[in-house]
């Protein structure tokens, strides 16, 4: 995945209003249950906290139409971060005092890393998007990070090279830039690990469009898949040159081949490459995503804008989940709960947690470049 | 065996298109003793004038062959006037002030142009049509060679001769070589110095302008920067040819691609271009101004 940035340190002006802005109370006998959103709802990730934000007042409206959550209404509360470690930890403090059983936010590791040891003193649930190690390295039982670690894509991509299309023989490609390197390196080391066999690994100068020579060589050896883990300018002219230089091998590209451009610069040969990618969230196969990506549209007339407005909003579905199973809401029970979760059904797919609050299982899918250049799923299945 | 003859084609393809590109230095070279660093930015706006005229023609109903051909006139005039209007304003005032003067004014050109592109086409990668060549791939002995690649292959040769015949067996070609000899004897003798380096200066970009051209058909797609990497490869060629000579740039470009492809298919594809490098240093270590070129006799 393509990493998202921490955001930088606080300018000048960052003298902030925070909204509190307090959910649809019902009147109810007993008192409701808080959760709080910590968020950029401001600055340049706004279009992302905001998704944030509906995301949870979306899943707190339904779970209240529902009768609420242990027969009691849940209460959102939101803080704008505005992606700044320092406005964080200002919310993080906010959310602790309006008393919020968990916090689902925030956007940027950064801003969710300033604000980690104030929810973990307070024994308030977190649960980020953040995929920096640090988030999970401080050891903090309250942490749940809910989007795939950065290693996901290699382990993806191995499991369906080696296990899912059982290729014997595999050809890595890639260019010379950190990015696409150590992708290659670690689908290597994974492809490994599933004991698949890695035939070559080559490379190619991005940019520098003859590469004929490389891919002839890696024809001779006579591969049955070429991966490539660099940028779509050059994936799909390798994927162009395969088929002139008349090579039969699969093509299966990593994450940044996903780019429009992609299928117009392969022509004729791009129906039939595989991408591996987190799909868009109206792309999510699962008949649940599908759901709310539909209830999301029709209450805020837009599409979530990214996949991490659904793997937060799953953050906030196990949580859900783990009060009603732990009928109550008291922190070292719900952290066992979520800690022990077995294949919970996400919206991005199935996952649970290890110790480290990591999540495991990943909303990587292999999806195949059709000769118009739309998308089909191919891997996990996609549920009729 | 396949994957020889192909790695020599494959080497031939690219090889011609540097060929006809490093034509472009060497004659300016010849003629003026200036590195004109702007060719390689030229040639690609060849490339994306052609571009403009083939997708603004789409479903016009005209054939593919009908297009292309307009594009590459309508690339090489455009290119040819582009280069008589850089000789103009950025290398003519400059004639006489030392060279270094001239190199900067290349330079300027050279990012003049790239940053021309990026705002008149943008920054994106732009993506040829791919209709409308044949699709026809031919089998020879285990290798694939395609229309494309045999039609580039041919027209670089038959481009190369034509320049050839033209320098060496016209009067004007004999105009040209006595001006990259000495150029106030060439005066002299009545040649009009001014007009012949005018006249390098429409062939140089407008074979420039059909190896731009042939770039974006060939790979299918064009975006502002390529001028640098493929101006920087055509120069190297021009170099280990001999600049100035002919010839020599027609095999520079070759052995060029050639060496390009066998590095990278025999040797490490991570090192190709370290190998390809090393080897012209090689070559230059034992024959210092390049494998054609001859020591201080100007030459077109």
């Amino acid at each position: 995945m393509i990493w998202k940035q921490t955001a930088g340190a606080a300018s000048a002006f960052a003298v902030l209003t925070c909204a509190m802005l307090v959910g649809v109370a019902t009147a109810s006998a007993a008192s409701p249950i808080r959760f709080g959103v910590q968020a950029p709802i401001t600055g340049p990730y706004a279009d992302e906290g905001q998704g944030i934000e509906k995301a949870v007042r979306l899943l707190a409206e339904q779970q209240n139409a529902k009768g609420g959550l242990l027969g009691r209404q849940i209460e959102v509360t939101v803080c704008d971060d505005e992606g700044k470690p320092s406005q964080a930890a200002i919310c993080a403090r906010q959310l602790v005092n309006a008393k919020v059983v968990a916090v689902i936010g925030s956007y940027t590791s950064g801003a969710a890393l300033a604000a980690e040891p104030i929810y973990a003193a307070a024994d308030v649930l977190q649960t980020s998007d953040g995929t920096s190690n640090k988030l999970s390295e401080q050891g903090f039982k309250t942490w749940f990070g809910n989007a795939a670690p950065n290693s996901a894509e290699a382990e993806f991509t191995a499991n369906y090279l080696v296990n899912v299309r059982a290729f014997k023989r595999i050809a890595v490609l890639t260019d010379h830039s950190s990015f696409a390197t150590g992708l290659a390196d670690e689908v290597i080391k994974n492809i490994a690990a599933v004991h698949g066999n890695v035939v070559e690994k080559a490379f190619v100068n991005a940019d520098s469009q003859n590469f004929t020579p490389v891919l002839t060589k890696l024809k001779s050896l006579n591969p049955d898949v070429l991966y490539y883990s660099g940028y779509f300018s050059d994936g799909g002219l390798i994927r162009a040159q395969m088929q002139q230089l008349g090579m039969d091998a699969a093509f299966v590209g990593g994450d940044a081949n996903q780019n429009v451009s992609f299928a117009k610069i392969a022509g004729a040969a791009a129906g039939g490459s595989v991408i591996v990618n987190v799909p868009a969230p109206q792309d999510l196969p699962y008949p649940a995503a599908k759901q709310f990506v539909a209830d999301y549209k029709a209450k805020y007339g837009a599409l979530p804008p990214s996949v991490f407005t659904l793997t937060n909003a799953d953050g906030m579905r196990a949580i859900l989940e783990a009060i009603e199973a732990t009928k109550g809401t008291e922190p070292a029970a719900l952290e066992n709960h979520l800690h022990h979760l077995v294949d919970f059904q996400g919206l991005t797919g199935t996952f649970a947690w290890n110790e480290r609050g990591e999540r495991t299982g990943s909303p990587f899918v292999a999806f195949e470049v059709q000769a118009d250049g739309a998308y089909k799923i191919l891997y996990p299945e996609p549920a009729k | 065996m396949g994957t020889f003859i192909q790695q020599v084609f494959n080497g031939l393809t690219v090889g011609g298109i540097y060929a006809l590109i490093a034509l472009g230095y060497t004659m300016v070279y010849g003629v003026m003793r200036l590195i004109n660093f702007a060719h390689g930015d030229l040639c690609i706006l060849g490339a994306f004038v052609g571009l403009t005229l083939l997708t603004g023609a789409a479903g016009s109903g005209h054939s593919g062959a009908v297009l292309l051909l307009a594009a590459f006139v309508l690339a090489v005039v455009v290119i040819a006037a582009a280069g008589v209007v850089l000789e103009l304003v950025a290398y003519r005032p400059l004639r006489k002030a030392d060279r270094l003067s001239a190199v900067v004014s290349a330079l300027g050109a050279s990012l003049l142009i790239e940053n021309s592109i990026m705002l008149i086409w943008g920054p994106d990668v732009h993506v040829f049509p791919g209709d409308l060549l044949p699709a026809t791939t031919w089998t020879v002995a285990g290798a694939s060679i395609t229309f494309v690649q045999v039609m580039i292959i041919l027209a670089s040769v038959l481009l190369m001769a034509a320049l050839y015949l033209f320098i060496h067996h016209t009067r004007f070609g004999t105009a040209i070589r006595a001006t990259a000899i000495d150029q106030d004897t060439a005066r002299l003798m009545g040649i009009k110095v001014n007009r012949v380096i005018l006249t390098v200066f429409v062939i140089g970009p407008a074979l420039g302008a059909i190896g731009g051209l042939f770039v974006g058909i060939y790979y299918r797609e064009a975006y502002f920067t390529m001028g640098w990497t493929y101006g920087l490869y055509a120069f190297i060629a021009a170099i280990l040819g001999g600049i100035g000579n002919i010839p020599g740039a027609m095999l520079g470009g070759v052995l060029l691609g050639l060496f390009n492809a066998f590095a990278a298919g025999y040797i490490s594809s991570s090192w190709q271009d370290a190998i390809t490098f090393a080897l012209l240093i090689a070559i230059l270590l034992v024959r210092p101004t390049g494998l054609l070129g001859e020591p201080d006799a100007g030459k077109v």
